[in-house]
């Protein structure tokens, strides 16, 4: 026993010496920040990334042609020093800076030619390559391997000029390429290292940070690039980025003052972060809704749809149940500048009961139990358990409600469009209505609901060849009024926002925007 | 049960003693009786079958009843209108205090709003009935009544923990014992098949045999083969090692030389002896089956919201425990006396099952 | 002895190629792919992607391409981390949990023996009831609650140590307390009551019985006699409690940030990333097979009356 006991004295002592030992990190000058990152990265390589946590690190390391503004999300001068667009509104002349890769090459509108065919290389394998494909002339052609890569409409006019042609007049085509699809990449490694580029020993950027060390899982570190053409106007030194996915553990962590960015909260205590005056909310340009699924009885008729919609207080799911400040709405779209969305219907039971009996379900008799499917969370389970009895309350229709892990969620609702209703988020990608109506033309990969309407296909293309203005709003203000105030073919509850833990009265430069794209060089300790 | 009867290895090890000719379930039960603690624990399962078998039949509020009023009500014996208008000012308070001292003024709608439902809370506080609800502990985030949550989840834990521990047993104690006592190439099978069970990636198994039932379907029972399906291994091993150990002792030895065949000295003479250790064992895993329905339930298997499991229960509570922590503590405590109880049965059970100790004390 | 050792290893070979096998089949009947997004991927972008991953060749093909790999010891590329290969996650992710687990295990034998052996001593008096309530509260609480109750009370609340990170953040080996910790708690509880069950049965035999009669001090009995009988199912258990403690400390790595190798196992399940899940199932496999053929060793030179022949 005392023998034992002995042994446990030893281990504690043994404990205390290590800990005592290993415990002082070096403190090293200059202005440092962590962030709670969310996820682990996939990939530093911008013609690979997609997600969040990947963009935040991106927009450290590497500057496309222009930026985002950090205020409005719209693009900014990066890269490129200013720009124009020819009259007829498809062509694009970028005049690039002088700038310098992190080992000091040279950036030339060469590397740009060459790393927008990178990404477009079939060979690459990049998943967001259809953003580039979207606008510029050519690129579908090259990515699908139709056409060799001279069919992509973009040159180096001379060392500092760069000009694209792009599928017709559109708008939102500059604001797009603040997006990583459209990266500047350090062409003279890759061409040299081939995939090995992305590690550490080869590693060069052209952003106002540089890479210092990656630990999977623990964290990646960058440090200042003093080849970077703007560097003394960026304040940090070294930012650390922790991929810790339990929002409760980096709520904790961010109370303990272990962190100065934590992008993300625990929806359990919303009551207690709402009231901290570190609590950053900004409407984001993002939807929840409900889809249907238009093929499967009784969906297929828009009164039940309707009445199904009309019964739920989207106002007090946001008051009383998420709680986060979202903004309840009817619209598919959320409100962007020049466009109006087309509202939906409110909330009002008497309607909706009257509805559904006139679809031939008075009182909610006769109604089949479908499954309401949701992907595990316990946000969405809230929300969808809220659901759940307010139809009973309000209709008389009973449903269950089934969760799936994700990719099986994905395969079900996506793939198979194995539901009858299922749950749905969309993010905007840029600022601009089409992100989120031309998912639900005919043939679309994202259209889940499988709706079909000629008449709105019919619209959404047509916008697409117009020209900036009021006059292409108006149609699209069409066709989402088509989809949801005519057809109702989704029920979308509210509009998302970011909800970010940053102390601004010991940093400034940091503010909300609606794409939550961030610009690290503006961000600075406060004096 | 006069088959378990033993008499012929006792009179080897124990020569000394006189052999009553009891059987050994009424001696262990006589002796279960005799230890204060397991009979406890006898008396709180009991209690709890009852409970969660008869909520139905019981004065409880519904488990699926929401009232937005009463969203996160903390545990109390005043009536629900009281202990909400209670909160609601504290609400206001703290919003109030927000706006002035840190100038969140954009927090000024949440204070309208709750303005308004003191309002309305007290213009319908003695005329709504709703109000005088008690929730002795408490609401969750719904403003559904924790009380009846709580024994609705209890239903399907105490059915997954105890078929969990059933089948284990079962399985685990067949292949154990025969790979044990016969050894040679069945062991090494049966072995070779528990490394693959344990290897294979369990997680991917159970989505696979999700994605081959028809959307929202959710059965139970396909949830009980689920954990059906590994709760055996770990006792399978144990039972092994134990009847390895026994199999060449001195009773063995005799129940043999006397011709007794394979089957009669596995299931009278090696299980008997190896009985404590696996009703240690049983017991042991008994809170990992109901923790492994809450696993299961992230992957959809196991039941469907509304309804909740003592472990999903849990999980959602530790996510609010600082601001709620009756969220917690409730299904908490409620599953722990539970696990308490059915560990102090099963050592009394041990105790009193333990062929070394009969006839003595 | 020596024969049933060259029959085991030889075994490994088989179970390995089965194991594969299977794994391999089967992950890939799970609904969706490792490029199952939330925005479609254009079909043409998808046939790039599965051109590249060799995705596009005949099952059998694809198997045959990486059992040929595994041969070579090369794991192939993470479907997921794509700027890692298997063998790097697997490589920086194994040490971290070794470690933790083996400090956890350590902990939880050393502990829960003696609170064992405290028990077995004073079966049914108050020391017996307070060690066993212990006990069972260490099983019945789950993990992911200890933990974040640990980290509200140590590092919130009393800021005693670190919320979370590993031991290259700056808080340096106190990271390493919470989680280990955490970890230890159900081991610690199965080795109190299994080690009070078995010393309860050891006190009662006869060799102990003799070693009493022949006057030999309480102290020595219960050092020769009674704790070498006793280990017997602690040890048996050992083995897949060292392989679980490794395997299954994904709550403990989520809620403390540790960069171990059970996130990684549950992420690459739910993210389908094939090569990560078949990578980790064939490490997990050797560990499981190695640690309980340790153990069926251990049986032998523990235990005389065992012979394998």
């Amino acid at each position: 026993m005392k023998r034992v006991l002995s042994g446990l004295l030893f281990i504690v002592l043994a404990a205390t010496l290590i800990v005592s030992c290993g415990g002082t990190g070096g403190a090293s000058k200059g202005v440092e920040f962590i962030m709670g990152n969310g996820a682990e990265p996939q990939t530093l390589d911008p013609s690979k990334i997609q997600g969040v946590p990947e963009h935040h690190i991106y927009m450290a390391l590497f500057e496309g042609l222009v930026g985002y503004d950090p205020k409005t999300s719209l693009a900014t001068p990066g890269l490129a020093e200013s720009w124009t667009v020819n009259p007829a509104g498809d062509q694009i002349t970028f005049k690039l800076r002088k700038a310098n890769w992190s080992d000091g090459t040279k950036i030339t509108a060469q590397t740009v030619v060459d790393s927008w065919i990178r990404t477009l290389d079939p060979a690459t394998a990049s998943e967001y390559a259809y953003m580039v494909t979207m606008v510029i002339k050519g690129s579908n052609e090259f990515n699908t391997g139709k056409a060799g890569k001279e069919s992509v409409a973009i040159r180096a006019v001379d060392d500092s000029t760069f000009q694209c042609d792009l599928l017709g007049p559109m708008p939102y085509a500059v604001d797009m390429m603040a997006h990583y699809a459209f990266a500047v990449l350090p062409m003279h490694v890759i061409n040299a290292k081939g995939d090995d580029w992305i590690k550490k020993e080869n590693f060069v950027s052209n952003g106002p940070f540089k890479l210092l060390e990656w630990k999977p899982q623990e964290s990646l570190i960058v440090v200042k690039n003093d080849k970077y053409w703007n560097s003394k106007n960026v304040a940090l030194t070294k930012i650390t980025f922790l991929p810790i996915d339990d929002n409760l553990t980096a709520y904790n962590k961010y109370k303990a003052g272990e962190m100065d960015w934590d992008s993300g909260v625990p929806l359990d205590l919303i009551d207690e972060v709402k009231l901290r005056p570190d609590y950053q909310v900004s409407p984001q340009v993002a939807t929840y809704y409900y889809i249907f699924n238009m093929t499967r009885k009784p969906f297929t008729d828009v009164r039940v749809r309707k009445a199904l919609a009309m019964a739920l207080d989207m106002q007090e799911l946001v008051d009383k149940v998420t709680k986060g400040g979202q903004l309840a709405t009817s619209s598919m779209v959320p409100t962007m500048a020049g466009y109006t969305p087309a509202k939906g219907v409110t909330f009002n039971v008497e309607e909706a009961r009257k509805l559904l009996a006139e679809a031939g379900f008075p009182g909610g008799k006769g109604f089949p139990k479908v499954p309401v499917i949701y992907n595990t969370s316990s946000g969405h389970k809230k929300i969808a358990e809220w659901v759940q009895e307010n139809w009973k309350k309000n209709l008389g229709i009973e449903v269950t409600l089934a969760n799936q892990e994700w990719t099986t969620f994905l395969d079900t609702r996506s793939n198979a469009h194995d539901f009858f209703i299922a749950r749905a988020g969309w993010v905007g990608d840029y600022l601009d209505p089409n992100t989120f109506l031309d998912m639900f033309i005919i043939g679309s990969g994202n259209n889940d609901g499988l709706y079909a309407n000629t008449e709105y296909d019919a619209l959404v293309k047509k916008a697409a060849t117009m020209k900036p203005g009021a006059e292409r709003m108006a149609v699209l203000q069409q066709a989402e009024a088509l989809l949801i105030t005519k057809d109702q073919a989704v029920i979308p509850f509210y509009h998302y926002v970011s909800q970010d833990m940053i102390d601004l009265t010991k940093w400034q430069g940091w503010y909300p925007n609606p794409l939550g794209a961030h610009e690290w060089k503006t961000i600075a300790p406060k004096k | 049960m006069p088959i378990l009867e033993k008499k012929t290895d006792k009179a080897t090890n124990e020569f000394n003693q006189y052999v009553k000719p009891v059987s050994l379930w009424a001696d262990a039960w006589k002796r279960l009786r005799r230890n204060q603690m397991a009979v406890i624990g006898m008396w709180i399962v009991a209690f709890y079958l009852v409970v969660t078998c008869g909520a139905g039949a019981l004065p409880f509020y519904s488990y699926t009843d929401q009232e937005t009023l009463h969203m996160n009500l903390p545990p109390s014996l005043k009536s629900a209108g009281i202990v909400a208008l209670g909160q609601l000012e504290n609400r206001r308070r703290d919003l109030k205090d927000a706006i002035e001292k840190s100038g969140r003024s954009d927090l000024k709608t949440d204070l309208e709003r709750v303005n308004a439902e003191v309002v309305q809370l007290k213009g319908e506080i003695d005329s709504n009935p709703i109000h005088k609800r008690v929730y002795i502990f408490g609401t969750d985030y719904l403003g559904r009544d924790m009380l009846s949550r709580t024994i609705n989840g209890g239903q399907i834990s105490i059915m997954i923990g105890l078929i969990g521990t059933l089948t284990a047993a079962c399985i685990g104690i067949i292949l154990g014992a025969l790979g044990g006592y016969i050894g040679g190439w069945l062991d090494n099978m049966i072995g070779r098949f528990v490394d693959l069970m344990y290897s294979l990636p369990y997680m991917l198994i159970v989505i696979i045999i999700m994605s081959m039932l028809p959307t929202g379907s959710n059965s139970i029972f396909v949830l009980f083969i689920a954990i059906a399906m590994i709760s055996w291994l770990t006792i399978s091993r144990v039972v092994r090692g134990q009847v390895i150990s026994l199999k060449n002792s001195e009773f063995v030895e005799a129940a043999k030389s006397m011709g007794a065949g394979s089957g009669r000295i596995i299931f009278r003479h090696l299980l008997p002896n190896s009985l404590g250790i696996i009703i240690i064992y049983a017991t042991l895993q008994f809170p990992s089956f109901i923790m492994s329905e809450s696993f299961l339930s992230f992957l959809g298997l196991g039941v469907s919201a509304p309804r909740a499991s003592w472990g999903t229960l849990v999980s959602e509570g530790v996510q609010g425990m600082q601001l709620y922590p009756w969220r917690l503590l409730v299904p908490g405590i409620a599953m722990t006396i539970f696990l308490f109880a059915i560990n102090f049965l099963g050592d009394g059970l041990r105790d009193a099952l333990d062929p070394q100790s009969k006839n003595r004390s | 002895m020596s024969r049933f050792i060259v029959r085991r290893v030889l075994s490994i070979i088989p179970t390995l190629l089965v194991i594969v096998t299977l794994s391999f089949f089967l992950i890939r009947l799970a609904p969706g792919g490792p490029f199952s997004r939330e925005k479609k991927l254009p079909p043409e972008i998808m046939a790039n992607i599965m051109h590249k991953y060799h995705m596009d060749e005949p099952m059998l093909s694809q198997y045959f391409r990486y059992v040929g790999d595994v041969l070579q010891f090369d794991l192939g590329p993470s479907f997921r981390y794509k700027d890692h290969s298997v063998n790097d996650l697997i490589g920086t992710a194994f040490p971290v949990s070794i470690m933790l687990g083996t400090m956890a295990l350590a902990l939880a034998v050393l502990l829960g023996t003696s609170v064992g052996i405290v028990s077995a001593l004073k079966q049914n008096k108050w020391q017996d009831y307070a060690a066993m309530s212990v006990a069972v509260l260490g099983i019945s609480i789950p993990l992911f609650v200890i933990g974040p109750i640990l980290m509200l009370v140590f590092a919130l609340k009393l800021k005693w140590l670190p919320t979370s990170g590993w031991i290259s953040s700056r808080a340096g080996w106190m990271t390493v307390i919470l989680p280990a910790i955490t970890l230890m708690m159900p081991y610690f509880a199965y080795i109190a009551r299994m080690s009070r069950g078995s010393i309860i049965e050891v006190l009662r035999s006869d060799y102990v019985r003799t070693a009493r009669a022949k006057g030999l001090k309480e102290s020595v009995v219960i050092r020769k006699h009674v704790l070498k009988g006793a280990m017997l199912p602690v040890v048996s258990y050992l083995g897949p409690a060292f392989s679980g403690i490794i395997t299954g400390s994904v709550v403990v790595e989520q809620i403390f940030v540790v960069p171990g190798i059970g996130r990684i196992f549950v992420q690459s399940a739910l993210n389908r990333d094939y090569t990560v899940i078949m990578g980790e199932v064939i490490v997990y496999s050797i560990i499981l097979i190695v640690a309980n053929f340790v153990v069926d060793i251990l049986y032998g030179l523990l235990d005389p009356r065992i012979s394998y022949n």
